[in-house]
């Protein structure tokens, strides 16, 4: 049941800036090394600037590490190409960010279907109709034809999450997604995480500030200056959640 | 990558987005294909109208009396014979050109299958005199009939009667521009000086208007009375007109009466070369201005995608989030330029048609000047002209939105998702 979904071995980044004449180097994650198991709800805390988002758009395939490897599956990520990394993107992962990134030119329904299309694999009838139950779970099924801008923050980061669930991801990744939202709101994405997690056992890897809701998840991990400070299982992952 | 209508429609709606701007493009494009096939259709117009004229009216070759090629002495000399050879030079007008023994000339010339007819002439230059106008004058002899299959005097008769002038040995047919210039009419009788000094009193029978210049500003009479005039034998005219059966094979006519007779022979294009070339030189100097007035429109396009990218670089991080390729971002933006290069064409299309009619349907003064008179101007219309300015429209703008598109391709999205505004 302790299968490894995703492992990241040895993983440094570094980033080289030039400013003006003289180049800069950033070691953002100087050596980490750590995986997730399936069905596991995770979250990565830490104080701003310590490498969380860089963590997990690494973990995403969004970015590549500069030493170290990342595998999904087995599959070493940080060896493909570009064109993989997308359709891994696309297939595997679903990102929930923190500002409600929705296409502004397209209403709730069709930005939930975005993931479906990209890869022509469904017909628009059963993405539209996929994307209508996904509205449903995340309950926002009565402003399918809504355009973002019509809707509150916390209505586009559930229609957000609806989209990263768009191609049943093996793991959903969230960067702060409450980052922006009153508490009420938050706390209706956060129910919203732990009832995927709890009926559909989605593996999820969620970055935030929040250390009452980081304590809800099966496990925190806490990072500081790129380095993993505390890794604490609080529960197995299948074991109910209260709030 | 298969179906790529989800991508047509996120750049659909970007573009619609932004309608002002792309509307502003759009138009741009439009402007620029109507300006193209206008100015296509009004160079082709003038040039097709001028050649079509030209082939109707005009003899497709033309001999003339001027030797290619000296018949003497070498010629007459056999290579290794110690023959000697009297050259006698001829005495008889030596510096007139002139085709002797026309007839005998005309018979080999009509033996080649590809010609269809060909008729003698005598031109000369004459002074010609009517009340107190004295004006030099192009006068030419023919043979009212045959010269009629090419000239077709008959069908351009503006008074009096063609047939009459076979009939009248002392009859004259003039040209417009010629009859303007002396102000006569039929009935009239004008004065033809001779370059000897001999006066011949001839009636006009008839005024005539082909719309070329050249031709409108000359007079015709029977071949025998120039020959007469200008002092020539009945075997001697100056030129041979000839039509062809084939257009394309003209010049291998001509060819062919050079090494049969000797004598020059010259194609309609040759004739008309300078005009031709002239044409040509205006066409090219009209295109190379529009083809900026388009390539102005291409930048519209560019500017379009330009700010279309830089303002969606937010919507082409998310898009690569959820696994759009780089070759996916790419072709968004090129749909962009080519939905506004499209709409704008055809717009443009329907514009350019617009134009052609307008300007063809104006009346203008018929100017003298030019080698064609026409009373309105003389517009082409062909399906190539809209397709060839549509396709040029889209090729400039899809290079427009190469650089653009790429640059889509390459947004970096972790900057953007980080979320650092
Ligand atoms: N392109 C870059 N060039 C230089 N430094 C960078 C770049 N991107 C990120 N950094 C630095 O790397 C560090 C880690 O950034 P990261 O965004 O991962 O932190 P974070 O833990 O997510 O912070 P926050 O909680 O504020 O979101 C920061 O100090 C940041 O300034
Ligand atoms: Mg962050």
């Amino acid at each position: 049941m302790n299968d490894i979904i995703i492992k990241a071995e040895n993983v440094n980044k570094t980033i080289v800036n030039k400013n003006g004449g003289e180049v800069v180097s950033t070691t953002i994650l100087p050596d980490i090394s750590l995986d997730f198991r399936r069905g596991e709800f995770s979250a990565i805390t830490g104080p701003s600037g310590s490498g969380k988002t860089t963590l997990l758009y690494l973990i995403g395939a969004l970015d590549m590490p500069t030493n170290g490897r990342i595998f999904l599956e087995e599959k070493e990520i940080s060896a493909m190409k570009e064109e993989e990394l997308a359709e891994l993107r696309n297939e595997k992962f679903g990102f929930v960010f923190q500002f409600h990134f929705l296409l502004p030119e397209f209403t709730a329904l069709e930005n939930v279907m975005m993931p479906m299309l990209a890869r022509g694999r469904t017909t628009v009838k059963r993405a539209r109709e996929k994307a209508a139950e996904l509205l449903k779970q995340v309950g926002m099924e009565d402003k399918q034809n809504n355009k973002p801008n019509q809707l509150s923050g916390g209505q586009q980061q559930r229609i957000a999450v609806a989209r990263a669930l768009a191609n049943d991801p093996i793991v959903l990744l969230a960067d702060e997604p409450t980052g922006n939202l009153d508490s009420k709101n938050s706390e209706n994405i956060y129910s919203l995480f732990e009832k995927l997690n709890r009926e559909n056992n989605q593996t999820i890897i969620v970055v935030t500030h929040d250390e009452h809701f980081a304590l809800r998840t099966h496990r925190k991990i806490h990072i500081i200056d790129g380095k993993i400070d505390q890794d604490i299982r609080t529960k197995e992952p299948g074991s109910s959640i209260q709030s | 990558m298969k179906n790529k209508k989800h991508l047509f429609l996120i750049a659909f709606r970007q573009l619609s987005q932004r309608k002002r701007q792309s509307i502003l493009s759009l138009a741009g494009i439009s402007v620029g294909v109507m300006v193209l096939i206008t100015a296509i259709s009004l160079m082709n117009g003038l040039v097709e109208s001028f050649v079509q004229k030209i082939i109707n009216i005009a003899p497709h070759v033309l001999v003339s009396g001027e030797k290619m090629l000296p018949l003497v002495p070498d010629q007459l000399i056999k290579p290794g014979k110690n023959s000697e050879v009297n050259f006698i030079k001829n005495v008889y007008r030596s510096d007139e050109e002139v085709i002797k023994n026309y007839k005998k000339i005309m018979d080999l010339i009509e033996q080649d299958s590809l010609v269809e007819m060909a008729t003698p002439l005598v031109g000369l230059n004459t002074i010609g005199k009517f009340g107190t106008t004295t004006l030099p004058v192009q006068l030419f002899g023919i043979i009212p009939s045959s010269q009629d299959k090419i000239e077709k005097f008959k069908k351009s008769m503006i008074s009096g009667n063609y047939d009459q002038l076979e009939r009248t040995p002392d009859g004259i047919l003039l040209g417009t521009s010629a009859a303007q210039d002396f102000s006569a009419k039929v009935g009239d009788r004008i004065q033809i000086v001779a370059n000897n000094g001999n006066i011949f009193s001839l009636r006009v029978i008839g005024i005539f208007s082909t719309g070329i210049n050249d031709i409108d500003g000359n007079v015709y009479v029977n071949l025998k009375l120039a020959q007469n005039i200008g002092g020539y034998p009945p075997n001697e005219v100056t030129d041979i007109y000839i039509r062809v059966n084939n257009l394309k094979k003209d010049y291998l006519v001509a060819d062919n009466i050079k090494n049969l007779t000797n004598y020059k022979a010259i194609t309609w294009e040759e004739k008309a070369s300078s005009v031709l070339a002239l044409f040509k030189m205006i066409s090219m100097i009209v295109y190379f201005l529009v083809f900026f007035v388009v390539l102005v429109a291409g930048f519209g396009v560019a500017n379009v995608l330009i700010t279309n990218v830089l303002e969606k670089t937010r919507d082409i991080a998310i898009l690569k989030s959820i696994g759009f390729k780089k070759s996916e971002i790419t072709v968004i933006y090129i749909f962009q330029g080519l939905i506004v290069a499209i709409i704008g064409a055809a717009i443009g299309c329907l514009l350019g048609y617009g134009m052609i009619e307008i300007l063809s349907s104006i009346k203008i003064a018929s100017s003298s000047s030019s080698a064609v008179r026409a009373d309105r101007l003389l517009m082409g219309k062909n399906l190539w002209y809209f397709t060839f300015s549509f396709g040029f429209a889209v090729l400039v703008s899809l290079i427009a939105s190469i650089i653009p598109a790429r640059n889509a391709a390459k947004v970096n999205p972790v900057e953007i998702l980080r979320g650092e505004k």
